[in-house]
């Protein structure tokens, strides 16, 4: 019976012109938005692997010259494209591409996308997901919206219920059909996306197997959306006398629930918890940073510098060897510092890291109004490209900022006794300092952090589906 | 014999309006009962309360001896219904159209030839039955509503006003039909205006007026006449009321 359903519902919809017209609109703009995302990654990803080959050449060449100016002259952390940033680009936009590895600072990744991009750039804007989560709903709904209101209005439900159809076989039909159709074009995006960033990865070195299973779990979620769409579609249809009632309270809960809340909520997450200014966050950070510098006659700063000179060496001194030997004092001040600030930078970015969690989570709150918020969270997280996966690149970027200042620091340290800037360290030097080499967080990692959205997305779809398989068929009983 | 149809003090109130009136109404296998009466008089409420459309207020309805609001699925299956304008699904032929029906209705599927074969029992061609609905006339949709029902080989019939709009010779065909399928086993409860075809085909003629039902007439002890005379006066009484 829900084949004979199933096969009507698609006969219907072959011969009905305009429903041909909109699959090719919604075709078109698709690859639109493919096109646009493979052009804008492609050239992302080549101009990283560029600007990392130049960093490291310029690095390696720069001949003689003392370790603490090449600190300054410094590197840079250049974050590879994300997994399927060419799918959903996330806050990639609006985050920084790239981290200036310096002496003594922890910068901010610099060079946003928003920031550049030209009038004409913003249409990049137009990404697959974002056409995903504003076009799958609507073509759910102009789909869906007649499905039973229009047989109550046509009179055709009354000949259907008197032949004793099974109602709920009648609404799992109507289901099934109006959910692959849109569950093809969600298909073929995603895979079509994959495919796009396997090419862009290229230049990197993405794993496969991480792909397949981002794009598979990109499918899961959004075909669960799709399925509360379609569900709550179907159950409004029920609901209502007639067809175009239908289609106004559909409409209406799109606006509210796809278009509106989901961007209202970013500005009242904004308000609850609103993000320091640069100038605030740095002047702060100031502030902490000269608060807890330590007395260089402490004891406390006394083991630090200890600390410091036995990692340069390698091995546990006593105060002895220590005082014998010939080390850069300078090189050993400048290295505990580091150390000391490098506590203070991450404390001070761990809390602004977590003002963004905040913010999420407040949205996250907002989206028991609107699954399509969940959804945003899941989508970002898999493909790579939201704020948690620009927390760890920034985090890691970190680590690599500390672990070149300390490898510069200890040539310092190790080859020249006294207190001066003086040594310089050879040409052969620079090649020994280690490249960074970045790996995104694991798929697994973004399941964790989303596991709230998830459960959000997977109870508003139960609940249309509950609400479709008995409140709307008993809507039909009558 | 089997009592197909039955109605025990059926009532059914929307409100304060009282639509049906403590109706008590029998139709056996292979008997046809056409209701006769003004339009409001209870005898869509009747046969929307045999197909469970509508609950009764009070009273009961039974079809094959089950209770007819307990019994939903099984009953329904055990009905055909057509009604006043057959609705079908306009971008589908009419072949189509009773192919999905038949299908909803029926757990084994009918092969197309079978399916043509109940279109030309209710005289509608091979040409026509490929055509899609939305070209058809009321005549041609009604002759699909008739097949959908043959086809399910349902054990009562019921029709809400399946003669109005079709011209004679396809209200004659239809008649000659339902006369077939009754003298086959099928009750047949017929609602209808037309006070002829009533006269022609059925075994039994009711008239309902307010929800009730006033008269209970056998064709044969009428002639067309007093029948209309009957009807009338019928009519004028309520107007009177």
């Amino acid at each position: 019976m829900n084949k004979a359903i199933i096969v009507k519902e698609f006969t219907e919809i072959v011969r009905d012109g305009r429903a041909i017209i909109l699959f090719g609109i919604i075709g078109l703009l698709l690859l639109l938005g493919l096109v646009t995302s493979f052009s804008s990654e492609s050239t992302k990803s080549q101009t990283v692997f560029d600007a990392r080959v130049a960093d490291t050449e310029v690095f390696n060449a720069q001949g003689t010259k003392n370790p603490h100016s090449a600190a300054h002259f410094s590197r840079m952390a250049h974050k590879p494209v994300a997994p399927l940033s060419a799918f959903d680009p996330g806050v990639s936009a609006y985050v920084g591409q790239v981290v200036w590895l310096e002496g003594h600072y922890r910068n901010p990744a610099m060079f946003r996308a928003a920031e550049d991009a030209t009038e004409l750039g913003r249409l990049e804007n137009f990404s697959l997901a974002g056409i995903l989560t504003l076009i799958i709903p609507l073509l759910v709904i102009l789909l869906g919206y007649g499905s039973i209101a229009k047989e109550r209005e046509q009179g055709t439900l009354r000949q259907i219920i008197s032949s004793g159809t099974s109602l709920r076989g009648l609404l799992l039909g109507k289901f099934i059909i109006v959910f692959s159709i849109s569950f093809a074009f969600l298909f073929f995006t995603i895979v079509f996306a994959a495919v796009t960033s396997l090419s862009v990865f290229e230049a990197s070195s993405q794993p496969l197997t991480d792909l397949f299973l981002r794009s598979i779990s990109l499918l899961f979620v959004y075909g669960l959306y799709t399925a509360f769409v379609t569900a709550t579609t179907l159950f409004i249809s029920s609901l209502v006398q007639e067809a175009k009632n239908s289609l106004l309270i559909l409409l209406g809960l799109w606006t509210v629930m796809v278009v509106s809340l989901p961007r209202l909520s970013a500005s009242i997450a904004e308000k609850v918890y609103p993000s320091p200014r640069s100038s605030e966050f740095w002047e702060a950070m100031d502030v902490r940073l000269s608060q807890n510098r330590l007395d260089s006659s402490s004891a406390e700063y006394a083991a630090a510098e200890r600390a410091v000179i036995e990692r340069a060496f390698g091995k546990k001194l006593t105060e002895n060897e220590i005082e014998n030997l010939a080390i850069n004092t300078r090189g050993v001040r400048l290295e505990v510092s580091e150390v000391i600030d490098s506590e203070i930078y991450t404390a001070a970015y761990a809390e602004l890291f977590e003002n963004y969690a905040n913010q999420k989570n407040f949205r996250r709150l907002l989206s028991i109004f609107s699954p399509t918020i969940a959804l945003q969270h899941l989508s970002q997280a898999f493909s790579g490209t939201d704020v948690n996966a620009h927390e760890h690149f920034s985090d890691e970027a970190e680590r690599q900022r500390n672990n070149i200042v300390r490898v510069l620091n200890e040539e310092m340290i190790i080859n020249d006794g006294g207190e001066n800037l003086r040594y310089l360290a050879p040409p052969e030097f620079w090649e020994t300092v280690p490249e960074f080499e970045y790996e995104y967080p694991t798929l697994e990692l973004a399941w964790r952090q989303s596991g709230a959205d998830f459960f959000i997305i997977l109870a508003w779809a139960l609940f249309s589906m509950v609400a479709m398989f008995w409140l709307g068929k008993g809507r039909l009983e009558v | 014999m089997r009592e197909l149809l039955l109605a025990q003090n059926l009532t059914k109130k929307f409100k304060s309006n009282l639509a049906l009136s403590d109706l008590n109404l029998t139709v056996c296998e292979s008997e046809i009962v056409c209701l006769l009466g003004a339009n409001g008089a209870g005898k869509t409420t009747t046969i929307n309360l045999f197909l469970g459309f509508l609950k009764p207020t009070s009273g009961k309805a039974f079809v094959d001896g089950l209770e007819v609001s307990e019994n939903l699925n099984e009953v329904r299956a055990k009905l055909a219904y057509v009604p006043e304008q057959v609705s079908l699904y306009p971008s589908l032929t009419g072949l189509e159209n009773l192919d999905y029906f038949v299908k909803l209705s029926l757990d084994n599927t009918l092969g197309k030839a079978d399916l043509q074969n109940l279109l030309d029992r209710v005289g509608l061609n091979e040409t026509a039955a490929s055509k899609r609905v939305n070209g058809y006339s009321k005549g041609m949709r009604q002759k699909v509503g008739l097949a959908i029902s043959l086809a399910k080989n349902a054990q009562a019939l019921l029709l809400d006003e399946p003669l109005s709009g079709l011209d004679p010779s396809a209200a004659n065909e239809f008649s000659t039909i339902l006369r077939n399928l009754a003298d086959q086993g099928t009750a047949v409860l017929m609602a209808t205006h037309d006070l002829f075809r009533a006269r022609e085909i059925a075994d039994r003629i009711g008239i309902m007026k307010s929800g009730s039902l006033v008269k209970d007439l056998s064709p044969a002890s009428v002639d067309q006449s007093t029948l209309e005379e009957i009807y009338l006066q019928q009519m004028r009484d309520t107007e009177l009321a």
